[in-house]
């Protein structure tokens, strides 16, 4: 996939069978006598429209002979540095419902800024809590919405 | 007589008492710092604030809540110019054209437009609600299920312009926002679809947590990967907007001010509706249409001038009926009713003092908007100086904020978690994310114009094309589709016949 092309192609096959899915997934919508329009109609339609449409961009792509694009995919450390961020984004909602919202953030804040910008591990960690205090005076404490406190709310 | 210019001066007498004033003030800032906030949207900043008016009593209480309302208009484009972060779907068509401006160093400019254009058009706006309140309510009456499917079609073709010159991929996310809002269950008949057995799905895929994700997530994703040490490459900041970017945006701003009046004036018609209306006509009417989506000053004003006149469009039906056209006028609304006010045509009749102080009162604070919102303009611009390894675990904090506080579900913040992956991926297979924005947003309420409509014709669809404003709006709908594909295959043609030549 390092050219438009051939993404062109792989996302055109992927999106033919994202609605073949979809398709698959409206056939099993019940109906209902209170309505004039089955209600899988509409998502029948789109999954006909996402799997023809995915069809017609993979075959424009094959049959592209132009100057091709090069995508600029990251190249292994760029890759790495993605896949931490995402990794921590999920290990913070994950402990986000259980540990409660300003803890979570203090441990992912800090953490994220010390990966990303190789602070030092005090300076980061004073400003995860610094977010992380905040969250709690002006979303919980101040503004009373009703956000995971964990600890805290005792 | 609806209107008369004794009670509008006696209003403007009363709305300039320093109590009126204090609250005015009081509202104008709560209301630009909850546009600010992720998360906290007019309607809930008004829900929240609304057991603390209690203390004061109604003019002043009504006066704050509808500062709070058209402030957090002016506060909602902050986000979306500096970070890339539209905290309302309005402020989407912002996001296309302002943070290009702020990654080019006119984050300051692009603000001070933004607040400009809020300005006019929340004042031209006004002017229309205090002439002609009566005459422009029936509108809102004319509007049945099959006018407003037809109006939600012709916004949905807006895709075809928003997609540029990938009309195909274009269409292609407009296929895959619609599928995704359709994820959960069915608005008329509540059954359960597309959640392939999951109890979590059945919630539904809100489209603020979309709008999250592709933007706010997806750009960090974006720049994490370039190591990048601040967000934009120019470090030279530009503080205000110059009198050329002015004369660039004024015709914008008139335009959008006709366009969020307009269509503010009908129930459902949000903001998040006529922004892409708005920022679609100054694309089509531009003289250099490829300058938008790569920084247009006008593709700025546009949006944010129809965000404040939708929101003060939306007044009219609100007074003159009781018809709240959105969820913050259905808080105000009851804001009303908390203090014994019915709105309605005998508001005007028994209580002329209160609905010509809070009108008056509207005038003042877009004065005081201007004024509070230009001197911020600086600091604002000045996050994008923070380097990136600050600001963008700071960006996802607050877009983890924005997304659990729509529903207060974990699951929408894993949605735009989600949503950030296909923006980042979108992105980099040269997608185009508007068109996805915008069908999210509309699926819902399209649809369930389209069911009503069928039950009214008994499953004929001739309803939208026997009814002169159904009918008229699908004309422009068609035309608009017909014209994008046109265009699309004449430059398709010209390629080719460069690439013979060469």
């Amino acid at each position: 996939m390092r050219t438009q092309r051939a993404a062109d192609i792989a996302s055109g096959m992927f999106l033919c069978l994202l609605g073949i899915v979809v398709v698959l997934a409206s056939l099993r919508i019940a109906g209902s006598p209170d309505v004039r329009l089955h209600p899988r109609t509409l998502p029948l339609i789109l999954g006909w429209i996402i799997a023809a449409a995915g069809v017609i961009l993979a075959a424009q792509a094959w049959r592209f002979r132009g100057e091709d694009r090069i995508i600029k995919w990251p190249d292994r450390a760029g890759m790495v540095r993605v896949c931490v961020t995402l990794l921590s984004l999920i290990v913070y909602l994950a402990l986000m419902e259980s540990l409660g919202l300003p803890l979570s953030t203090t441990l992912y804040i800090g953490f994220l800024m010390w990966y990303l910008g190789r602070y030092r591990l005090l300076w980061a960690a004073a400003l995860g809590l610094v977010s992380g205090a905040t969250v709690y005076i002006v979303f919980i404490r101040l503004l009373q919405l009703s956000f995971p406190a964990g600890p805290l709310a005792r | 007589m609806f209107f008369s210019w004794d009670y509008l001066l006696q209003g403007f007498s009363l709305a300039v008492s320093p109590a009126n004033l204090f609250w005015a003030l009081v509202g104008c800032l709560m209301g630009t710092l909850i546009g600010v906030l992720p998360g906290i949207g007019p309607s809930s900043g008004i829900a929240i604030l609304l057991p603390l008016t209690t203390m004061v009593g109604p003019t002043p209480a009504i006066i704050m809540m509808a500062a709070i309302y058209y402030g957090a208009m002016y506060g909602g484009s902050t986000t979306a110019i500096v970070v890339n972060i539209p905290g309302e779907a309005s402020s989407v068509p912002t996001c296309i054209d302002g943070y290009e401006l702020a990654k080019q160093g006119r984050a300051g400019p692009a603000l001070g437009i933004a607040a400009i254009s809020s300005f006019v058009a929340g004042t031209l706006s006004l002017v229309g609600l205090t002439f002609f309140a009566p005459m422009l309510a029936n509108v809102a009456l004319a509007f049945g299920p099959p006018e407003y499917f037809a109006l939600m079609f012709m916004s949905l073709s807006l895709v075809v312009s928003l997609s540029g010159r990938a009309l195909l991929k274009g269409l292609i996310a407009t296929a895959l926002g619609l599928a995704a809002s359709m994820v959960g269950q069915d608005p008329l008949t509540g059954g359960v679809r597309l959640t392939f057995g999951s109890e979590e799905l059945m919630a539904g895929v809100n489209f603020i947590s979309v709008i999250i994700g592709l933007f706010a997530i997806g750009e960090v994703l974006l720049n994490v990967e370039e190591a990048a040490a601040y967000i934009y490459e120019h470090k030279k900041l530009d503080w205000m907007p110059t009198w050329g970017d002015i004369r660039q945006s004024w015709g914008a701003m008139l335009r959008s001010t006709g366009i969020g009046f307009f269509l503010g004036l009908l129930p459902g018609c949000a903001p998040s509706v006529t922004t892409f209306v708005a920022y679609d006509v100054e694309k089509r009417v531009s003289k250099h249409p490829e300058r938008f989506g790569k920084g247009a000053m006008e593709g700025v004003a546009a949006p944010e001038g129809a965000n404040n006149a939708t929101c003060s469009g939306g007044f009219v039906p609100l007074f003159a009926f009781g018809l709240p056209t959105g969820p913050a006028l259905a808080v105000l609304l009851g804001g009303l009713m908390m203090y014994g006010l019915q709105p309605g045509p005998m508001l005007f009749k028994n209580n002329p003092q209160f609905v010509w102080t809070v009108i008056a009162s509207m005038y003042i604070g877009n004065v005081i908007l201007l004024v509070l919102n230009l001197p911020l303009v600086g600091m604002w611009a000045r996050i994008a100086l923070l380097p990136f390894p600050v600001l963008g675990p700071l960006i996802i904090l607050f877009s983890v904020i924005g997304a659990y506080s729509i529903r207060f579900l974990a699951f929408d913040v894993w949605m735009a978690l989600l949503f950030g992956v296909i923006g980042y991926l979108m992105r980099k297979l040269g997608f185009p994310m508007a068109p996805m924005v915008l069908a999210t947003v509309l699926a819902q309420m399209l649809e369930t114009s389209l069911q009503q409509s069928l039950l009214i014709s008994r499953g004929s669809p001739l309803i939208f094309f026997t009814r002169p404003i159904a009918a008229a709006f699908m004309a422009l709908a068609l035309l608009s589709i017909i014209r994008g594909v046109w265009l699309e295959v004449r430059s398709r043609t010209l390629e080719v016949a460069e690439e013979d030549e060469a």
